[in-house]
């Protein structure tokens, strides 16, 4: 079977590798309007955006989590902690009897053992977890990666919209 | 392949012979040298022990386990959709390749199969992992050869592939977008168009590693010639993949296998190599690279529409039965074998991962090389380490 050769090098291996360097040098000090620039990013000073669909954090929405415990159990390393009480809220009707809920007493995800699979976001039947392409949240202590359900909710304020389907998707029922 | 390998042989001999007598005059002895377990160059830990004459090894063999993380007992404990999760970090530069052969496992017991659209996006994805994959070998071989350049490049244009798998599944190394019946998610709007955009940039970054690493004249004094591997010993070892096909075994499981992907729906070509030596082998997953971006964009281009996801029950419970699914992973053959006794989860999960069987021909390749060449033949066999403890 004849195969291709590999290419002769056009010129000697150090000058070829030296020139690259000063070929990328140049586009690096090249200005951005030019279509310069390094590939890199000044971290804290200027900010990769991350895609939408990014998962950074959970965010929770308190008023919908009915303490079904799906999402805790189907955790694959248990890092969900759900606590909740009975409760009864005032009747929708006037002259109705008062209607039992659940109420949501602790909702705690520990960020430290989390490995941000999202089967949790997947599998809330009633929408109270999002995730959100918000990364900041290191702590110097790892028991402060424990988020309790007022800083969940926190986060609710940087879930973005879901982003619209490349064409020839099919449209989801009810979202 | 008996002419290469008597070749090496007498070489040995007579070495051993013209030096024997200067070590008996100077009373010099051999050296056991262990390389690794930890290296900060690596991203995990193997140990290979070196019985070393001079310069020359006498005798080798790797010492895994350093790594072992028990994914195939932890499976037992877990339901049928928690575990990609786990196997997601088998393979960590490949990550959603080793995704899909259980899924497609699964699948195979519960008698289902993903819709069409379903199956060229796992496919696309599969490629891409493929090309995240090898384009970190191609600049990790620079630097294991000392070229510092290949890797900032390999870095760079890996980057833009890594993000294209975030904009999809959501996550850049672990992307847990496979699910049994289909997929999590359709794609987002704009993503076909960046997609082309990438692979075009790949195939430049394909031509330049050619010119500036392959076509370099130390690259190739430190590969050719150097850790030969022979079509028979590399099937007596198992090997799979780019290092099989780099002896011209024309075998490659995408062509080879009929699965619920859509390999069979592109025009593409399965590269082999007669040499088997350590050139061979890197060359094999430069072509790999280059062939992965023309699959991708053929199936862009034919995307059919309709769901990604087949009808499933809610809650994921799998048919006794015992199925064994195996793909072309970049690395080589990834395998599950799934036992399942009508459980949420599965009852045994045995993973043959490609690495492992890789890094079993160590002990024959390395007897007789000097000690340079031992990081030389190393790199060349890629293996991650993850892949080989999991």
């Amino acid at each position: 079977m004849a195969l291709p050769k590999p290419p002769k090098p056009k010129a000697p291996g150090l000058l070829k590798g030296l020139g690259v360097t000063l070929n990328t040098l140049a586009q690096t000090v090249k200005p951005k309007k030019l279509g310069g620039g390094a590939q890199t990013v000044q971290y804290p000073h200027e900010k990769e955006t991350p895609p939408i669909r990014a998962r950074g954090v959970i965010a929770l929405r308190e008023d919908n989590c009915t303490v079904c415990m799906l999402c805790a159990r189907s955790c694959p390393d248990w890092c969900i902690f759900i606590e909740g009480h009975k409760d009864l809220a005032p009747p929708r009707r006037a002259g109705g009897a008062p209607r039992k809920v659940n109420k949501l007493d602790r909702f705690d995800i520990d960020f430290a053992l989390c490995m941000y699979c999202g089967i949790c976001v997947e599998v809330c039947p009633f929408d109270a977890l999002f995730w959100s392409p918000e990364y900041e949240y290191s702590e110097p202590h790892i028991a402060d990666l424990l988020h309790d359900k007022s800083k969940l909710g926190e986060w609710m304020e940087t879930v973005p919209a879901a982003p619209d389907l490349e064409a020839g998707a099919e449209k989801k029922k009810g979202k | 392949m008996t002419d290469l390998a008597e070749r090496d042989q007498l070489s040995y001999i007579a070495a051993q012979a013209a030096d024997a007598r200067l070590n008996v005059e100077l009373e010099t002895e051999g050296m056991t040298l262990n390389i690794g377990p930890q290296h900060p160059a690596t991203h995990g830990t193997l140990r290979i022990i070196v019985r070393l004459d001079g310069e020359q090894v006498v005798w080798a063999e790797p010492s895994c386990g350093y790594m072992h993380r028990g994914y195939e007992k932890l499976t037992e404990v877990r339901t049928f959709p928690q575990v990609t999760t786990l196997i997601n970090r088998i393979d960590w530069l490949g990550s959603f390749a080793n995704e899909v052969p259980f899924i497609l496992a699964a699948e195979k017991l519960m008698g289902i199969e993903a819709p069409p659209r379903a199956q060229h996006i796992r496919t696309i994805l599969f490629e891409l992992s493929r090309i995240a994959n090898v384009s970190l070998f191609l600049g990790d071989l620079g630097v294991q050869l000392g070229a510092v350049t290949p890797v900032f490049m390999a870095f760079r244009d890996r980057e833009y592939v890594l993000n294209l798998i975030e904009a999809a599944t959501g996550g850049r190394f672990h992307p847990n977008f496979d699910r049994i019946g289909g997929l999590k998610d359709d794609l987002p709007v704009g993503w076909i168009a960046e997609t082309k955009q990438v692979m075009r940039k790949l195939r430049t970054f394909c031509d330049e590693m050619d010119d500036l690493l392959f076509g370099n004249e130390i690259f190739q004094a430190r590969l050719r010639g150097i850790g030969v591997i022979p079509a028979e010993v590399a099937k007596q070892y198992g090997l799979t993949g780019a290092n099989l096909r780099a002896s011209g075994v024309d075998y490659d499981l995408r062509r080879d296998q009929r699965l619920p992907l859509a390999y069979d729906k592109v025009d593409w070509k399965v590269w082999t190599h007669p040499d088997g030596d350590s050139f061979a082998r890197c060359w094999i997953r430069l072509q790999e690279t280059r062939e992965a971006t023309k699959i991708v964009d053929q199936l862009l281009d034919s995307l059919p529409s309709g769901p990604v996801m087949a009808k499933v029950p809610r809650i994921i419970k799998v048919p006794e039965g015992e199925a064994w699914v195996s793909t072309e992973n970049p690395l080589g053959e990834m395998g599950y074998y799934v036992v399942s006794k009508g459980d949420l989860g599965p009852f045994r999960v045995k993973i043959r991962s490609a690495s492992f069987s890789n890094i079993s021909v160590v002990p024959w390749v390395l007897r007789g090389v000097y000690v340079p060449d031992i990081i030389a033949i190393l790199a060349s066999l890629y293996f991650i380490l993850g892949d080989i403890d999991r």
